[in-house]
């Protein structure tokens, strides 16, 4: 017993710290309590201040959507790619390749490649033959889209190979059963091969919301410059040279942590309800 | 199910080719600018060839940023991957009390966006004196944890804990057991541990970023810089490559490595456990 | 919501096999009849399952039901239903909506479907197990939910692939009884794979014996084993005695002498082996005018309740199944009577015999 607790404290104790001081250290500088200049005093004038500059709201609704759709995509193209490399030689083949390489990517190359093959001197609008102004404007435009499509590319993958893995073990050969039994194509997948790939759908899904919830370089290099997702905005409240902003930038950090615990908590619920029903 | 009707077939092969242009298409013009000298706006494809890019790369010190970022990795690899394997350990055996808010408190990192966490910790780093390598190796480590401790929790829940009792049957030491039997069972599942902690740190950008301030520089921030300005296709392009092919050859490699070790003693059984690629995309952040 | 099987000149070859897994199999069942399906594992068996379900196709022949191909039929639309080794249940489900799975299928309402799979919870003596998860039910229970599961989709044809071989020989006995039961209720066609001779002859009307991927002899089961067409079902199924000789008219010439054949056997003439089922064999006194050979008792080990024993006989052995009490001691003297009606000629097959009682085979180990 006295050594299993050994063994987890060098991963449990610098989790538990590194998240404890963050937390608290956000929380109480987003109240103005360790303030760079002036004394203590405990308020949440940062976060009326950042809610009434009219940034917090456009952030939190660009980022939720942002987040929404791209994996909305990724769950989309991911399902559908896990399902040609379960039952299909190709997919099993060359799509488990390629959505394998995409993997190791990092997302700032992502960004970058995005940023090459779409923007309006990119490689697909030199293929188009378009001249200036007339691509849509995918990099930097209103609809977020060189940031959504970046999220959706990699994320797709990744839920790819969660959902192939959980699929590879049983639903094969359950769906065989089901079709023995007289269920026809549609109903197999209703019935039985969608709510076997639920659980980790949800799980890898609610991952990818959450990263693209909280992630900065991609829109910072792919997006425009207003208004500012929530980890864009932090960032440059964060690195403001007027410091009496720094509170500000703690409130968007905490609130964004709230949004991604909210939502990382209903997704367990979830999760656990559905692993318990299956 | 005998016999495909046309159409279905037709649908499913278009299917399968939109998917492996969708995971193509994005990597085409890093290649083609790579090698591209020049390539002016409405061509294509680059009207000269050449590496342009990788020796302009080169001359702006991209082999300093190299080494920074290959440190970052190692060292979240050397750091996450023991206490992955430690804490899984002792999440499948302990019997430990608290065991869920364990579980919890160790795949929260990965529910926790990491711009948020290195805010918070700025302050206390600064005025604790500590490093800023250390402070990054922290976060990252943190960061990585999730990732080490499942794949070995899942690594320990397909191994047979009977093999070892068998070993000492047959005459092993504690030594023995664990270096002949337990270590090389666990070993596929520990590289792909210790390969998902260092994609970590090779490919992080906010911790760096804010932990760093600007003086560790690394492979992203490199790319990050070069993609936030224009006219840098060549040596985004190049960076982009030199950042993305070592991990690509690593994952290439361990998996031919494995396949001809799989076939070398095909009767051994070696513990099933999540692939590389599985829990890689998460730990990408 | 029955009907006759036929399967002609069934082919098959995997793509990564050297050996097709089926060559060329006829097989026919009458309504109702249930057929067992013996033979080694790699036989074939399982394929021959799997190409009447519609979950692989035949490279050759044609599969009937009722005399109408289904061969170009999915296998949702043959009524055809199937119970693997594995239960295979579906996990997200209860047990009631697994069971009713086949009627919401077929096209009803989900309180019908339900009310259906209740009465075949209890027709498989799991009453009241409906709500519960599919895991929380013991190895037997599944089994019997996924026979459950099958027959609610009424099928025509019942495949079984060996349901019941991960079971203890408890609850084994128990299923057979709850098949036979069910068989006389609902009288599906049942083609039944299974590598237990007791079982297929408990269960089966008559039973096939498929080796190497052929069709080796379809018959009742009885007579499968006292008449074997070949040595190799003669070994599948366990027989131990084979005797070297020749055949002159309706005499077989070996060392024991002359055995005269019942009358009415036909058998070619040359090189042969006679086979009898150490079952049928029986020792008398020396003296005994049925005695059709004499020798000493060279070993004897239990066998169940009974004692198999081997008599060397004109340096022939002789194995024989003695029932329980008889006073058998290695050395003794005794006559040996080979029943008429239990001997069978076969033509000479070049595999090597089965191993010899007391001398139990050991592998060499490298």
């Amino acid at each position: 017993m006295k050594r299993f607790v050994l063994l987890i404290l060098p991963a449990a104790v610098p989790t538990a710290l590194v998240l404890g001081a963050a937390v608290t250290m956000g929380v109480a500088q987003s109240m103005g309590l360790t303030p760079v200049a002036g004394g203590p005093q405990s308020s949440l004038d940062a976060y009326s201040a950042v809610a009434s500059s009219g940034e917090l709201a456009p952030a939190v609704v660009i980022s939720l959507s942002i987040a929404l759709v791209a994996t909305a995509i990724a769950i989309a193209v991911g399902f559908t790619t896990a399902l040609a490399m379960t039952t299909t030689r190709f997919g099993s083949k060359v799509l488990k390749g390629l959505a394998i390489s995409t993997i190791p990517i990092p997302h700032v190359i992502g960004a970058a490649a995005i940023g090459l093959l779409l923007a309006d001197s990119g490689w697909l609008a030199r293929l188009f033959g378009s001249t200036a102004g007339n691509w849509p404007q995918f990099v930097a435009g209103p609809w977020w889209a060189a940031t959504i499509i970046e999220y959706a590319w990699k994320e797709s993958a990744f839920i790819a190979l969660v959902v192939a893995a959980t699929l590879s073990r049983d639903a094969d050969e359950l769906a065989k059963t089901a079709a023995v039994l007289g269920a026809g194509p549609a109903a197999r997948m209703r019935y039985v091969t969608m709510p076997l790939a639920t659980p980790a759908l949800i799980l890898a899904g609610t991952l990818s919301f959450v990263y693209a919830l909280g992630s900065f370089e991609v829109p910072w290099l792919l997006g425009r410059a207003y208004p500012e997702p929530l980890p864009v905005l932090a960032y440059r409240l964060f690195t403001s040279t007027d410091l009496e902003v720094r509170p500000q930038a703690f409130a968007v950090s905490m609130v964004t942590m709230a949004i991604a615990l909210v939502i990382g908590v209903s997704a367990l619920r979830l999760f656990r309800r559905q692993v318990v029903t299956a | 199910m005998n016999r495909r009707t046309t159409r279905a077939a037709v649908t499913a092969t278009a299917t399968q080719w939109l998917l492996s242009a969708w995971f193509l298409l994005p990597m085409i013009p890093v290649m083609l600018w790579a090698v591209a000298r020049t390539w002016p706006a409405p061509l294509p494809l680059p009207s000269d060839w050449g590496f342009s890019g990788f020796l302009d790369a080169l001359h702006d010190s991209a082999t300093s940023a190299f080494g920074a970022s290959l440190i970052l990795g190692t060292l979240t690899a050397v750091l996450a991957t023991p206490a992955g394997a430690m804490a899984a350990y002792a999440l499948a055996y302990g019997h430990l009390r608290g065991h869920r808010s364990l579980s919890v408190l160790l795949i929260a990192p990965a529910f926790v966006p990491p711009f948020v966490i290195v805010m918070g910790l700025n302050v206390t780093l600064l005025r604790l004196h500590v490093p800023s390598l250390a402070g990054i190796s922290l976060v990252l480590m943190v960061t990585a944890i999730p990732y080490t401790t499942f794949v070995m929790r899942s690594a320990f829940a397909g191994y047979d804990v009977t093999v070892e009792d068998e070993a000492r049957m047959l005459g092993a030491s504690t030594r023995a057991v664990l270096t002949r039997v337990r270590l090389p069972l666990l070993a596929p599942a520990l590289a792909t541990s210790a390969f998902l902690a260092f994609l970590v740190g090779w490919s992080d950008y906010i911790v760096t970023l804010l932990i760093g301030g600007g003086q560790f520089v690394t492979v992203p921030i490199r790319i990050a810089a070069a993609a936030s300005g224009t006219g840098n296709e060549p040596v985004i392009a190049a960076l982009s490559i030199t950042a993305a092919a070592p991990p690509l050859l690593l994952l290439v490699t361990v998996g031919l490595l494995s396949r001809q070790r799989r076939r070398r003693r095909a009767s051994a059984n070696p513990v099933t456990h999540t692939p590389a690629y599985l829990t890689a995309s998460g730990a990408l952040r | 919501m029955t009907a006759a099987v036929d399967l002609v000149n069934l082919t098959r070859t995997y793509p990564t096999a050297s050996a097709p897994a089926l060559k060329g199999v006829d097989l026919t069942v009458e309504p109702g009849q249930a057929v067992a399906v013996l033979g080694p594992s790699g036989s074939g068996k399982t394929t021959l399952l799997r190409l009447a379900a519609g979950l692989d196709a035949p490279d050759d022949g044609d599969i009937r039901l009722n005399g109408a191909s289904v061969l170009h039929l999915p296998p949702q639309r043959r009524g055809i239903a199937m119970v693997s080794q594995r239960p295979l249940l579906f996990p997200h489900m209860s047990v009631l909506d697994n069971v009713a799975f086949g009627p919401r299928m077929a096209g009803a309402g989900r309180m019908q479907a339900r009310n259906t799979a209740t009465r075949y919870l209890e027709l498989v003596e799991l009453p009241g197990f409906g709500r519960r998860r599919t895991t929380e039910l013991s190895g037997g229970q599944q089994q019997r939910i996924a026979l459950a599961r099958a027959l609610a989709a009424t099928p025509q044809v019942l495949l079984l692939d060996e349901p019941f071989s991960a079971l203890d020989s408890e609850l084994k006995s128990q299923m057979h009884q709850l098949l036979l039961e069910l068989r006389a209720v609902l009288q599906p066609t049942i083609i039944m794979v299974t590598h237990d001779h007791h079982e297929a002859m408990l269960l089966a009307d008559s039973v096939a014996i498929i080796i190497g991927g052929m069709l080796q002899q379809h018959g009742p089961a009885q007579s499968l084993f006292t008449h074997p067409q070949s040595l190799a079902v003669s070994r599948f199924l366990g027989g131990r005695n084979e005797i070297s000789g020749e055949m002159r008219g309706r005499a077989f010439h070996c060392k024991l002498g002359v055995l005269r054949l019942a009358d009415g056997t036909a058998c070619a003439q040359g090189r042969a082996v006679m086979v009898i089922r150490q079952e049928a064999v029986r020792l008398v006194e020396l003296t005994a005018t049925d005695a059709d050979t004499r020798g000493i008792i060279t070993h004897a080990v239990a066998h169940g309740a009974r004692t198999l024993v081997e008599v060397c006989a004109e340096g022939v052995p002789l194995q024989c199944e003695v029932p329980p009490g008889t006073p058998i001691h290695v050395g003794d003297h005794v006559g040996v009577a080979l029943p008429v009606s239990q001997r069978q000629v076969l033509l000479d097959d070049p595999c090597p015999a089965p191993s010899r009682v007391g001398t139990p085979a050991v592998e060499h180990v490298h």
